[in-house]
């Protein structure tokens, strides 16, 4: 990611991208302030389209905008470089770089797997659905249990002394500042799932009551403990699995100098001069084949759902093409991101994401029911806290293999690339920052969000102002028309829409970014840096298994992908939770935990902090 | 820490993840400075004309906004106002641009003024507005120290902005307490109408005087109005245009002063200059520095290259490339300034030569004992050559001679000290 070779290529991008955004941007907003005159002269399908295209530029040119104003002056050198190199170079040095069984199986694993879902198609996907129903019943508690161990092992790690241990060499500052440090892990371990879940999972509860509490359908009760369990599916649990293979890896790079791999969890057992090993090839191959499956699930889900919205919303239908074109964007915007690098494009489009995402709660807060929010949102919190145990240990039922086991498989799937990433970001934090920072903030900022739009919504369906069920129940597209449903009937209806829809594309864009960069690491040679080449060509891939997955297979294969490939971390975690203790357990004696050192200081001073203030210097 | 890692870091970590010291969430000084608040309130300014638009082509209107609950916002008003405040920020963007404290109290006080058209409309292409006034507003006032000029207005143009506003009082208050005397000028407004219709000459008629008193009345504001009108159009717009075109033609660009090369540099205007340009201008490139911008106005029209720039300042001296001139000529009616000139040009440039004319002979060690290569009085050597030409001593006129050879034949050699 060297930007100074990138300047060039950088400037061409953005002397393209630049006009198409001016243009589009001056289109779609004419079209926005002159309903009248502009909004009938073009058709919907075409103002979908610039609006994509607005979007989509605008973020590329975010993108490719240099870090320094300097980076541009070697630009015609790296010119001279690309018509010097040619094709058969080009891929001649990728390969090079590559490591031979990560790039391959993946590779081969995938085509085959489409290749049989195109011929076989039928008994393909039986055999799929049969193995995930399998995996989903029989592997249930195995779920339930990794997260609750990994819950378990955060408050911990949160409380207990080996909060204290510091990553890095003690006197390093922390690159990244608090605020981008939140936002990058945030926007990357959250996919427009979020966007999506957030109007509808309540509602979903609310109309079909967990049986865990067993309410009668569409009572007042079945909407306080909707929210309960719609905290529940997103709240510290979630974020735990991350925290569990972050954690590890982090501390053994940046205090034992092992690779910054997934397979760096295995370093208790290996060692690290042992992380060479097949085994721990093994795992990062397992770990590329989860980030694309959850990555390219996520895709090609989110994509179905934004035009299902979209069609159900203002009717316009844009047929079998409308998805590929999208999934091509979308993969254009985020293989941009990630070659410009996490200083330019990612952290860039993370932080519009966090500004979005935060304007959009602040202007639904303005028109929404405050007062049922706040009031509703507080019980849920108490509810969630009280019943969390319950909740977390609680197997058994086809609802929970469909909600929490199927929210859970999915959450490890993407635990390899989102636990790398934390790792990455952390140098010169301390364990107890990292963990309050994956977990316990991400957490938060979901929690607010479920609340909001899931208490929102409620009051919509219970007030009678707008049958959001009733939407979803006539429509196909399912939860994805809960939320233009929702916003239809508060004012400033049109603009929380706009809002909505640029907040999807925007939260897949920072997961795809990261997870691409990840990919790209681990299928390196070690102690290479991925070239800009590897970059490109996973960003591709995995947009090219999304395109795939919407081709050739349907809703179920979509779930199957993602539950398949978050099985074995599931495991994967408990085993690095274990590693780890054993080896802090060994080597890492002496720290004091944060209740001794609040319990020593209670005679003297009142206030003692559970939390390390966010920039320690 | 048990084992500290060695020096073997990994490339990979460190070069995606840590390629700089410190990856701030946005860089703040690129965003919170003076100039950004500026770019901010232009941005506004379009975007207000846009949405004042936008409500103005809406075949209906409605207020539902929070703002309606506490007072009554009359529709048109409302309707009418995102256009208005446009051409009013307009202004106040161009004084904030120059950094004009005036411009920046008009700022604050306009931009909450505008968030109230929002507030009171809540219309969904209005709320962009809103949140680019919320992040304005801060923004102006976190940034208040660097918008401190003073507007200065000469004496004649706060006696004309004074003579319209008084003019405009005068009418509007007499035509008010003269409303018997009008047809159709009933109310307050209907004066400033009809002051503002007789002094733009527009004059539609529809307001009349009726009585003699009325008509002459109207006559005097008719003729203050206009008088004031076109005095404060002449006093306010006239110095700009003027300084505009100043810059325009006494600066070269950058492209032409790096070309700059064996060329003689004149640093300052005086009696002598034009002589001297005329003599180097066939033999060398010459660039000449003062910051007389009339000066520099009428050399440029004839065709030599100026610097509009205080030319005892070195880094002026260093854009007019004094390190790779031929020499540098010092010449004009203030020897202090010329002093100063020369040391400059020595300091930029300790091997350049430097030829200069001191206006007054007691000055000449001056000049010698701060680094002059050679200094000149012009009125010695031309009294000299007076003295010598009278006396018939044609061969010591020399000195001419280079200056043109048809002039030493000329026996008389009458302008040599011109």
């Amino acid at each position: 990611m060297a930007t100074s070779a990138e300047g060039g290529i950088g400037r061409v991008v953005a002397s393209v991208l630049a006009p198409l955004c001016v243009v589009s941007g001056a289109i779609v907003l004419s079209g926005f302030f002159f309903p009248a005159f502009v909004g009938e002269a073009v058709s919907g399908a075409a103002w979908l389209a610039l609006a994509l295209l607005f979007f989509s530029s605008g973020l590329g040119y975010l993108a490719v905008l240099p870090h320094r104003p300097d980076d541009a002056q070697s630009a015609d050198r790296y010119l001279l470089k690309i018509r010097q190199t040619g094709l058969r170079d080009a891929i001649r040095t990728f390969l090079a770089g590559q490591d031979p069984l990560t790039l391959g199986l993946p590779v081969v694993v995938f085509v085959l797997f489409f290749g049989l879902q195109v011929a076989l198609p039928d008994r393909t996907s039986a055999a799929v659905d049969a193995a995930t129903g399998t995996i989903l019943r029989t592997g249930g508690p195995l779920f339930v249990v990794a997260v609750f161990i990994a819950v378990c092992y955060c408050l911990f790690l949160l409380l207990g002394p080996w909060g204290d241990i510091t990553l890095g060499p003690d006197d390093t500052d922390p690159t990244y500042t608090y605020p981008t440090y939140f936002t990058l892990v945030f926007t990357a371990g959250i996919a427009a799932g979020l966007v999506f879940w957030g109007p509808a999972e309540a509602l979903f509860h609310y109309g079909d009551p967990p049986p865990y509490f067993g309410a009668t359908p569409r009572s007042t009760a079945a909407s306080n403990d909707a929210l309960v369990y719609s905290l529940f599916h997103w709240g510290v649990s979630a974020w735990s699995a991350y925290a569990v293979i972050g954690v590890p890896i982090a501390y053994f790079v940046f205090e034992r100098g092992a690779p910054l791999r997934v397979s760096t969890i295995l370093a208790p057992f290996l060692g690290v001069s042992g992380l060479d090993s097949v085994w721990s090839r093994l795992v990062d191959t397992l770990a590329v084949f989860a980030t694309i499956g959850g990555i390219a699930t996520s895709v090609a889900l989110v994509s179905q759902q934004f035009l299902a919205g979209i069609s159900f919303q203002w009717d316009v239908t844009v047929g079998g093409t409308g998805p590929l074109l999208f999934v091509g964007g979308l993969t254009a915007v985020f293989v941009l991101s990630a070659v410009t690098g996490i200083h330019r494009g990612i952290r860039r489009i993370a932080g519009l994401n966090v500004v979005l995402f935060g304007l959009f709660a602040l202007v639904l807060a303005a028109v929404g029911p405050r007062a049922f929010v706040v009031e509703r949102g507080t019980r849920a919190l108490g509810g969630y806290v009280v019943h969390f145990v319950p909740l977390s240990l609680h197997i058994g039922g086809e609802w929970v293999a469909n909600w929490t086991v199927w929210n859970w498989s999915w959450w490890f799937s993407w635990a390899p690339f989102a636990g790398l990433f934390v790792a990455a970001l952390s140098r010169g934090r301390r364990v107890r920052t990292v963990v309050f920072t994956s977990v316990v903030a991400t957490a938060a900022a979901t929690a607010v969000w479920f609340l909001l739009l899931g208490g929102t919504s409620l009051f919509v369906q219970q007030t009678g102002r707008a049958d959001i069920l009733g939407a979803i129940a006539g429509s196909s597209a399912s939860e994805a028309v809960a939320g233009f449903a929702l916003f239809a009937s508060l004012p400033l209806g049109r603009l929380l829409s706009f809002l909505f829809l640029a907040l999807i594309v925007v939260f897949m864009t920072t997961s795809a970014d990261t997870s691409t960069l990840v990919v790209s690491l681990l299928a390196t040679r070690r102690g290479q840096v991925p070239s800009t080449g590897s970059v490109v060509f996973w960003g591709v891939f995995q947009g090219a298994v999304a395109t795939a997955v919407l081709l050739v297979g349907g809703a179920g294969t979509l779930q199957a992908l993602a539950v398949l490939t978050g099985g074995p971390f599931a495991v994967i975690s408990v085993v690095a939770v274990g590693g780890l203790t054993l080896t802090w357990y060994r080597h890492e004696r002496g720290h004091t935990s944060v209740l001794r050192r609040g319990l020593d200081r209670l005679p003297s001073i009142q206030t003692h902090h559970d939390v390390d203030p966010p920039e320690e210097k | 820490m048990v084992d500290v890692p060695d020096e073997r870091r990994e490339p990979a970590l460190e070069e995606v993840f840590y390629p700089t010291d410190r990856v701030p969430f946005v860089e703040w000084e690129q965003f919170s400075g003076a100039r950004p608040t500026v770019v901010l309130t232009g941005a506004i300014t379009l975007l207000a004309f846009v949405t004042g638009l936008s409500n103005l082509s809406q075949p209906t209107f409605a207020l539902d906004g929070p703002l309606t609950a506490v007072v009554t916002v009359p529709v048109g008003f409302a309707r009418f106002s995102g256009v208005l405040f446009a051409f009013v920020l307009g202004l106040v963007t161009v004084g904030l641009q120059r950094r004009k404290r005036l411009a920046w109290r008009a700022a604050v006080l306009a931009l909450p003024g505008l968030a109230l058209l929002p507030l009171a409309t809540l219309q969904t292409t209005d709320v962009p507005l809103l949140v680019l006034v919320v992040v304005a507003v801060p923004s102006l006032v976190w940034n208040r120290a660097a918008f401190d000029q003073p507007v200065d207005l000469s004496p004649l143009q706060i006696a004309s902005l004074a003579a319209m506003v008084g003019v405009g009082l005068y009418g509007v208050v007499g035509s008010y307490t003269l409303r018997g005397q009008f047809l159709e000028l009933d109310t307050w407004s209907d004066a400033v109408y009809y002051v503002i219709v007789t002094i733009a000459t527009v004059g539609y008629g529809d307001i009349t005087p009726t009585t003699v008193q009325a008509r002459w009345f109207s006559l005097s504001v008719i003729l203050f109005g206009t008088g004031a009108f076109t005095v404060a159009v002449g006093a306010l717009i006239v110095p700009v245009i003027e300084s505009r075109m100043a810059t325009a033609f006494g600066i070269m660009t950058a492209a032409e002063l790096t070309l700059l090369e064996d060329h003689v540099v004149v640093l300052g205007y005086g009696d002598v200059t034009e002589s001297l340009l005329n003599e180097l201008r066939d033999e060398t490139d010459v660039v000449v520095v003062t910051d007389d911008a009339e000066t520099a106005a009428a050399l440029q029209t004839d065709g030599v290259s100026v610097l509009t720039e205080d030319p005892t300042d070195e880094s002026v001296l260093s854009d007019a490339r004094v390190d790779t001139a031929r020499g540098v000529v010092v010449g004009s009616n203030d020897d202090a300034r010329d002093v100063l000139a020369v040391i400059a040009a020595k300091n930029v440039a300790p091997d350049v030569r430097v030829v200069a004319a001191a206006t007054e002979e007691k000055h000449v060690d001056k000049f010698d004992s701060v680094g002059a290569d050679e200094v000149l009085n012009p009125r010695t050597i031309g009294g000299r050559l007076l003295g010598r030409s009278v006396l018939g001593e044609v061969t010591t006129l020399s000195v001419t001679d280079d200056a043109g050879p048809e002039r030493s034949t000329d026996p008389d050699g009458g302008d040599a000290g011109n």
